[in-house]
């Protein structure tokens, strides 16, 4: 009965943007794993900045965070340029979100997760497309 | 006289859709706000994976999820057969970490925390785990 439908488009701004619309109601323990297989592919056909539709998502699991997770780490490996001091000089002020996996269109109940979990200062969140894709 | 609504499943992944819609259904026939179901479900979800993927080993077992209303709160059981195991006692992540410092997964119960207001464990007659979950309903019910 797991039936997580993730939606893949490209779009175009300064760079190309990947695009996955999720279209569900939760990533649970069943569906993550999708998720993770569908960003890995995504990857090793040349993604390198994804863009993660979250409007239907009613509320975000462990297992989801544990995608989101996973995700960042994998688009990470990609900028070698990136200490960890400059991460840790970004966190404190404030700027330090991935260049590479953003977000779009939490709801109110997947924002306080991310914001709980400590993943907001990770993650950027943009609420309409084409800011998001401009973004990258 | 107290309604409770009770749903006795199987504790597999494949039951975890059944078990997020019995919860909506039943908050809602308890009379509690829409808004409240998000949470309660997130929280049952993390709670009936657990017992799935840790209680049983991926085995499978006996999970009954029961929910009542008390006064403006909403009281949900869960209640398995699994060796007992107190989450509770599990100790917050380090949250202060930057994420690419962190351990990946780990949040579960974390996120049981943050979505109801208290959590309690205890060990069954049967030698079991129930754990109660009380969310308060902030509009007076």
């Amino acid at each position: 009965m797991s039936g997580l439908q993730i939606i893949v488009s490209q779009e175009q701004g300064r760079v190309p943007v990947t695009v996955f619309r999720i279209e569900g109601d939760v990533m649970d323990a069943n569906s993550y794993g999708q998720l993770e297989a569908q960003a890995r592919a995504a990857i090793e056909a040349g993604t390198r900045d994804l863009l993660l539709d979250l409007t239907k998502m009613k509320y975000i699991s462990s297992a989801g965070l544990r995608a989101l997770h996973t995700i960042f780490m994998l688009l990470r490996g990609d900028t070698p340029g990136e200490s960890d001091e400059t991460m840790k000089k970004g966190l404190m002020d404030g700027t330090f979100k991935s260049p590479h996996l953003k977000l779009l269109n939490p709801s109110p109940a997947v924002t306080e997760t991310l914001r709980a979990m400590g993943f907001d200062m990770f993650l950027e969140v943009h609420r309409n497309l084409k800011d998001a894709i401009a973004s990258f | 006289m107290t309604t409770r609504y009770s749903l006795q499943t199987v504790a597999e992944l494949k039951n975890l859709n059944q078990i997020r819609d019995f919860v909506e259904i039943a908050t809602t026939a308890l009379g509690f706000e829409p808004d409240l179901i998000p949470n309660v479900q997130l929280a049952v979800d993390e709670v009936a994976t657990n017992v799935i993927l840790h209680g049983y080993h991926g085995q499978g077992g006996n999970l009954e999820v029961e929910l009542e209303r008390a006064g403006s709160d909403l009281v949900v059981h869960l209640r398995d057969e699994a060796p007992p195991f107190d989450p509770t006692s599990v100790p917050a992540p380090d949250l202060t970490l930057p994420l690419a410092k962190r351990p990946i997964g780990g949040l579960g119960i974390h996120l049981v925390r943050q979505a109801v207001d208290e959590v309690f464990h205890r060990v069954t007659a049967t030698g079991g785990n129930e754990l109660t979950l009380v969310k308060r309903d902030a509009a007076g019910g």
